[in-house]
């Protein structure tokens, strides 16, 4: 199959990197299940693949810039938000990694488990600062429209469940679950905002 | 609110993203004022009427 001059242009497609990450880690949990690799090799290679997040969003940068890919939000505005987020991903990921890592391998002090396990949580406020930098830094109203349309789902959706499961869970009818769940579920609520934004805007707003 | 973009646009043979471009935003946004699902603020507004050289009324129409 022939690309035409156009596709060649806007180069690999973002799915291509997203799906090697995929794969990468699909590598990476078979081999740590089968005991090929262990130890501090299993960390490395967990982190690894996330730096394929970057030719990920180069690719999609492109595809934004040659007119395609209507589902994606446009200006350097959305652009600043995606390199946020990456960086905040990625050191994430890492702190993750370190925490894992040196509480297993070592008895560290109070004071470096404290530090370690602040981190990861430093790093998640930069993606919270990033969403709300972008609120700021975003010139398009509509899109800036979609993007707190977003947050307040994602707010909402967080608030609900954690006000049910709190309830639930002093009643000892569920799992005790650590209060950083929480923002992870924000985050799947950006998700929904999202796609309650496709169907009644047609465009996701910040993905 | 009703609105005759779509119209005006195609007297003047532009495409969603030219206009966009001389709105300076996206061309999502365009679509949605397009299509009535998101009415423009006033300078928005001001900015698409100054680009059609009309007054808003002429564009924006009470439903």
């Amino acid at each position: 199959m022939n690309d035409s001059p156009a596709t060649k242009a806007r180069g690999k497609s973002p799915w291509f990197f997203a799906g090697l990450m995929f794969a990468a880690y699909g590598v990476v949990a078979a081999l740590a299940t089968t005991g090929a690799i262990e130890g501090p090799a299993i960390y490395i290679l967990i982190i690894a693949p996330f730096g394929l997040v970057f030719p990920m969003l180069n690719a999609a940068n492109r595809r934004i810039d040659s007119g395609g890919a209507a589902c994606f939000g446009k200006g350097q505005a959305q652009r600043r938000y995606k390199k946020r987020v990456a960086i905040s991903t990625s050191l994430y990921l890492i702190a993750i990694g370190l925490m894992t890592f040196v509480n297993k391998e070592s008895d560290p002090s109070i004071a470096i488990r404290t530090l370690l396990a602040v981190l990861p949580g430093l790093a998640i406020i930069g993606m919270f600062w990033a969403m709300g930098r972008l609120i700021v830094e975003e010139q398009d109203e509509f899109m800036r429209m979609l993007v707190i349309r977003q947050s307040l789902i994602a707010t909402g959706f967080t608030l609900n469940a954690a006000s049910v499961w709190g309830f639930l869970e002093s009643a000892d009818l569920i799992l005790h679950a650590d209060a950083y769940w929480w923002a992870i579920v924000w985050f799947f609520g950006i998700g929904v905002g999202a796609v309650v934004n496709r169907v009644q805007y047609g465009t996701w707003g910040a993905v | 609110m009703k609105n005759r973009l779509k119209v005006l646009r195609a007297e003047r043979s532009w495409s969603q993203q030219d206009l966009a471009d001389r709105l300076e935003v996206s061309r999502q946004s365009v679509n949605a004022i397009e299509t009535g699902k998101y009415d423009p603020s006033l300078p928005l507004a001001f900015r698409i009427a100054e680009t059609f050289d009309m007054s808003i009324e002429e564009i924006f129409l009470r439903k």
